[in-house]
């Protein structure tokens, strides 16, 4: 990285925060099912999948610390809430409903793949290489979540409405998932975030959609414009949950600082 | 017996922690680098004598999942046993991250061994692919029939697509009435 400009490193890491902190945050939100899931091999994947959010987050906290000369466990645990770049969607709580967990992570887990898939195309070959690395994980996660969404379609009245309004509430935070870091557009000039029309958020849209037709069930998403109106998480504007979260996350680390385990 | 040799036989008696095979059946090694030991000054076990065949070796090993929580037990248990090899005065373990491990890195003997222990492994060449990704998301289980490890019926059905661990799903066999377990295809 010491050939790529100032302006454009630090649009790099920006990039790279949200990507991490989205997966910590939900990981650290799903991981609250741990011995609640609904039924037992369900508990034990989701766990697993919740593990995984935190270990791509820690690779890709420690792909930043690399960059910057800094501790991958610093970035994820001595952050104030402004640093954070995550998305207002994974610092909502799901109040412990099945459906918006459900909901939460076919958003998450779809975004999630398709910004990895082009990072895997990056210019910068250590990213590109790490950013393969997590997409093969994640296909799984897709597969995942898109069976869940389909059985909970073709189930019962009462998990159908219970799904539809979850989708319903969660659809324009799912697009703000969208919302650019500063200065994204220079990452994609520079090839170091590749755009391309498969890679969009019109194919974003559409794999839900295919997903959805299959569950018949119904999902309007607002219009991609919606999500640039106003600064959110991506710009450090944060929902009054995460304060809390980052507390309860960091509670532990913070009361023996430089614990070793 | 070579150096290499005896640092290669010695990881082969290294069982995975969640895998009933060594970790060089799972296909975790990717290299083994031997450079001339530290001078004596710089020995660890403070030792004044200076042996010219010491080395300083280099093991490379590929993560199955980026997450598995069984790195650093993995890690440690090499370090140990390489370590205390005659002739090697100071072992590093590294994790990489590419190439990525895939199913087909398990050798024929760890295939074998797994089977007796009824895990199967998806055939060689089946690994996802990914980079594409432009395919719409399949939205069903694969669930074609796979062979019972036990008695080799195709009476079988996918029971949880996460088992003891990341990187195996759970089969039923209605034949034997046995639950099996099968790697993901990663």
């Amino acid at each position: 990285m010491n050939t790529t400009a100032p302006q454009l490193q630090n649009a790099l890491v920006q990039l790279l925060f949200a990507l991490a902190d989205d997966k910590l945050l939900l990981g650290h939100r799903n991981s609250d099912w741990t011995g609640l899931g609904p039924i037992l091999e369900e508990d034990i994947a989701f766990s697993h999948l919740a593990q995984d959010e935190i270990a791509h987050a820690q690779a890709i906290y420690e792909f930043i610390a690399s960059m910057t000369a800094g501790n991958a466990d610093d970035l994820a645990f001595n952050r104030t809430p402004a640093q954070f770049r995550s998305a207002h969607i994974v610092e909502v709580p799901d109040e412990f409903d099945w459906a918006t967990a459900m909901a939460r992570k076919f958003f998450c887990d779809h975004f999630d793949l398709l910004r990895l898939n082009r990072l895997a195309k990056s210019s910068n070959p250590d990213l590109a290489a790490l950013a393969s690395r997590i997409a093969s994980e994640e296909t799984l996660h897709v597969e995942h979540v898109d069976q869940w969404i389909v059985r909970l379609g073709r189930s019962t009245p009462e998990a159908r409405k219970r799904l539809q309004r979850a989708l319903d509430a969660l659809a324009p935070l799912a697009v703000a998932l969208w919302e650019p870091v500063e200065n994204e557009q220079q990452l994609v000039t520079a090839n170091l975030y590749p755009q391309s029309t498969d890679l969009s958020f019109e194919s974003w849209a559409a794999k839900l959609q295919h997903v959805m037709k299959t569950a018949n069930l119904k999902l309007t998403l607002p219009p991609r414009a919606s999500a640039l109106k106003s600064k959110a998480g991506r710009a450090g504007v944060h929902t009054s949950h995460l304060a809390p979260l980052l507390n309860e996350m960091c509670e532990v680390r913070r009361a023996d600082p430089g614990a070793k385990w | 017996m070579p150096l290499r040799d005896s640092i290669l036989s010695a990881l082969h008696s290294i069982p995975d922690p969640e895998m009933p095979i060594s970790i060089v059946d799972l296909g975790l090694l990717h290299d083994i680098q031997l450079d001339p030991a530290p001078t004596s000054s710089t020995l660890a076990n403070g030792s004044s004598h200076i042996n010219s065949d010491s080395a300083h070796v280099t093991i490379t090993l590929l993560p199955t999942f980026i997450g598995c929580p069984a790195l650093d037990m993995i890690a440690g248990d090499v370090r140990a046993k390489i370590s205390a090899l005659p002739g090697v005065s100071s072992v590093t373990v590294n994790w990489l991250n590419t190439p990525a491990w895939s199913v087909d890195r398990i050798t024929a003997a760890g295939r074998a061994s797994l089977k007796t222990h009824g895990v199967t492994v998806p055939a060689h060449g089946s690994h996802l692919h990914v980079a594409g990704h432009d395919a719409p998301q399949t939205v069903t289980l694969k669930t074609s029939a796979l062979p019972c490890p036990y008695c080799g019926s195709k009476s079988t059905h996918l029971e949880s697509a996460f088992g003891p661990t990341r990187c195996r799903t759970i089969y039923y066999c209605s034949a034997c009435k046995n639950s099996f377990e099968h790697m993901k295809s990663i």
